[in-house]
């Protein structure tokens, strides 16, 4: 069942037009990874989708339903979650605080933004969270972020998306500065994010961790989608050479010209 | 995940955390400094000389306390020195010249602060200009404005007494001290303070924008708005003491609360705060006000020559800054 589905994206910052069209559909409980070289418009991308900036042109739907994302905020209450490389926690709040953040469980609600902090409650989904992601053993729910090491933090992000419910989870390249073994773990999450019925776009520049997770893939050049594959259908050389493509024929050029 | 490393947090680790937090760190320093003080001249714990910290204590800690939660976020204000000037030289210019009321006067006073710290708050966030030369060049402006308006003298305040002067200068004792109602503004603002940051939804947005201010955005926490409120709160609070200050000694003057600034920002980073924002704590700035007011009431009181005794201030200063970063790097290793 579709889940999000893109069609004819446009984005330009002056003159520079980094999305130039994008159209693609991502179905319920799908891992999808999205490849392409520096500059090849994936960040420009998932930042529309997730909110951070608006569209030119183009049309999201949700389930079938089109919407505008006007914020990252609109994006969240659609049930699209996305976690950027290292900017996702606020290492000197706890754990607790930092799955809640923006959403925090209050008492008195009237109280708007002076509202007191339902602690208990957040300590309790905290540590229930942490249990349910098959970390709670070994974290604190009230320990700070900044104790945390780089596959830790990440987890915490990924589970944060996971315990909100999230229809689409957006991973900005989730592995990068981890280790061999905390990657692993992060992989691991993707696959347990897909069998829990989530559907996942992965962006990432390490093209062995897409075949271990990835359903399907999508590669970007210079701002468009130049291939669409299922894993089963294609292999590693095939495609590490749609993405590099551009820079081939260009090195060839320039060989040619000399 | 590699996270078989980390063991469970025992409950004595926790209590060890608490100990090496920077606020009870600067309460021990605090408690030795009031000993060494006490040790060194009778006269410091008197009723006389505890009233009369106590009457200048809140006049900067109300500035403090906003300056806390401003420095949480990752933003710091060096208007308020300023401010504190010139808010109570507009609210007695409007009474003695414009044949305002002086409830009257007031409002207008505050209405002047509140567009300060938007002004600052507005250029800070929506032009991405950084606090600390927006508000330095605020600083000028409004010290500038300060004197202009009162072509450098010193204006006669408000001394008849009345609901404002009660409210904000009056005075009661207890026992043979002497008390002003600035001290029941100070404990309120404090227990205010104390509540949104640790407690409240605000506080955990404010430690988070100055943590990682894309995280909260990309969390949908408001930050601009909430610095700009931040900014105009800080705002207020100067101009309050100022009043405060100013209804006490029945003067505004034009050069008043001049330094408060940098003497602000010294009792907040002292008590704990991060100067980089992200980690506050408002106990910690109720500990670092008490610590600088009895330094520089008990340094005097020692006999220390009145011209050095700001070498000893920044001197301790200085030592409370480099403990807590050897606390904080003692923290990160452990």
């Amino acid at each position: 069942m579709e889940v999000l589905r893109l069609h004819n994206l446009q984005k330009s910052f002056g003159s520079v037009r980094a999305l130039k069209s994008a159209s693609f559909t991502l179905n319920e409980g799908e891992v999808v990874a999205l490849l392409g070289d520096n500059g090849a418009g994936k960040s420009t991308l998932i930042k529309a989708i997730s909110g951070v900036f608006p569209v030119d042109r183009g049309d999201i739907y949700v389930r079938g339903l089109k919407v505008s994302i006007r914020s990252t905020r609109g994006a969240m209450d659609l049930g699209i979650e996305t976690i950027h490389q290292d900017t996702s926690l606020a290492p000197d709040l706890s754990i607790a605080r930092n799955l809640f953040l923006g959403r925090e469980p209050v008492n008195l609600k009237w109280l708007g933004v002076f509202a007191p902090l339902d602690l208990a409650k957040l300590r309790d989904a905290a540590a229930a969270l942490l249990k349910r992601v098959g970390i709670s053993k070994k974290l604190d729910a009230d320990a700070l972020v900044s104790t945390l090491s780089g596959g830790e933090r990440q987890s915490i992000a990924i589970s944060r998306a996971m315990q909100f419910a999230a229809k689409v989870i957006i991973l900005d390249e989730p592995t990068n500065n981890l280790g061999v073994e905390e990657t692993h773990g992060v992989l691991r999450f993707v696959k347990e994010m897909r069998a829990a019925g989530h559907s996942v776009l992965l962006i990432t520049h390490n093209i062995h961790h897409v075949f271990q997770v990835a359903d399907r893939i999508i590669v970007m050049r210079r701002g468009e989608i130049v291939a669409e594959q299922t894993v089963a259908d294609t292999d590693l050389l095939t495609v590490e050479s749609i993405i590099t493509g551009a820079d081939m024929s260009a090195l060839l050029k320039e060989t040619r010209a000399k | 995940m590699t996270i078989a490393a980390e063991q469970e947090m025992p409950r004595s680790k926790r209590r060890s955390s608490l100990i090496r937090s920077p606020q009870f760190s600067s309460l021990v320093i605090l408690i030795v400094l009031l000993a060494v003080f006490a040790i060194a001249d009778g006269n410091f714990l008197s009723p006389l000389n505890i009233s009369n910290m106590m009457a200048f204590l809140p006049e900067l800690g109300i500035i403090a306390l906003g300056m806390t939660l401003l420095l949480t976020a990752g933003e710091f204000d060096l208007s308020v020195g300023a401010v504190f000037g010139l808010a109570p030289v507009v609210v007695m210019l409007l009474v003695q010249n414009g044949g305002f009321d002086i409830g009257i006067a007031l409002l207008a006073g505050l209405l002047l602060c509140i567009a300060i710290g938007a002004v600052n708050g507005l250029i800070v966030t929506k032009i991405g200009i950084s606090s600390f030369l927006v508000t330095l060049s605020m600083l000028l402006v409004v010290r500038g404005a300060a004197l202009y308006i009162t072509q450098g003298f010193p204006l006669k305040s408000w001394d008849q007494p009345g609901f404002f002067v009660t409210l904000l200068a009056g005075s009661f004792n207890i026992g043979t001290f002497r008390f002003y109602t600035s001290l029941w503004w100070f404990i309120g603002l404090s227990l205010l303070a104390i509540y949104v940051l640790h407690y409240a939804k605000l506080g955990n947005w404010i430690s988070a924008i100055g943590s990682n201010r894309n995280a909260a955005v990309a969390r949908g926490v408001p930050a601009d708005a909430v610095k700009v409120w931040l900014f105009i709160l800080t705002s207020v609070l100067a101009g309050l003491a100022g009043m405060i200050s100013a209804f006490r000694i029945s003067a505004a003057s034009p050069v008043a609360g001049t330094g408060y600034e940098l003497e602000v920002i010294a009792m907040v980073v002292v008590g704990g705060t991060a100067l980089t924002g992200g980690r506050g704590t408002i106990l910690g700035t109720i500990v670092g006000a008490l610590m600088l007011r009895s330094i520089r009431n008990g340094i005097v009181l020692i006999g220390v020559p009145g011209l050095a005794y700001n070498i000893f201030v920044g001197v301790i200063i200085l030592a409370m800054l480099i403990l807590h970063a050897l606390l904080q790097k003692n923290a990160a290793r452990s």
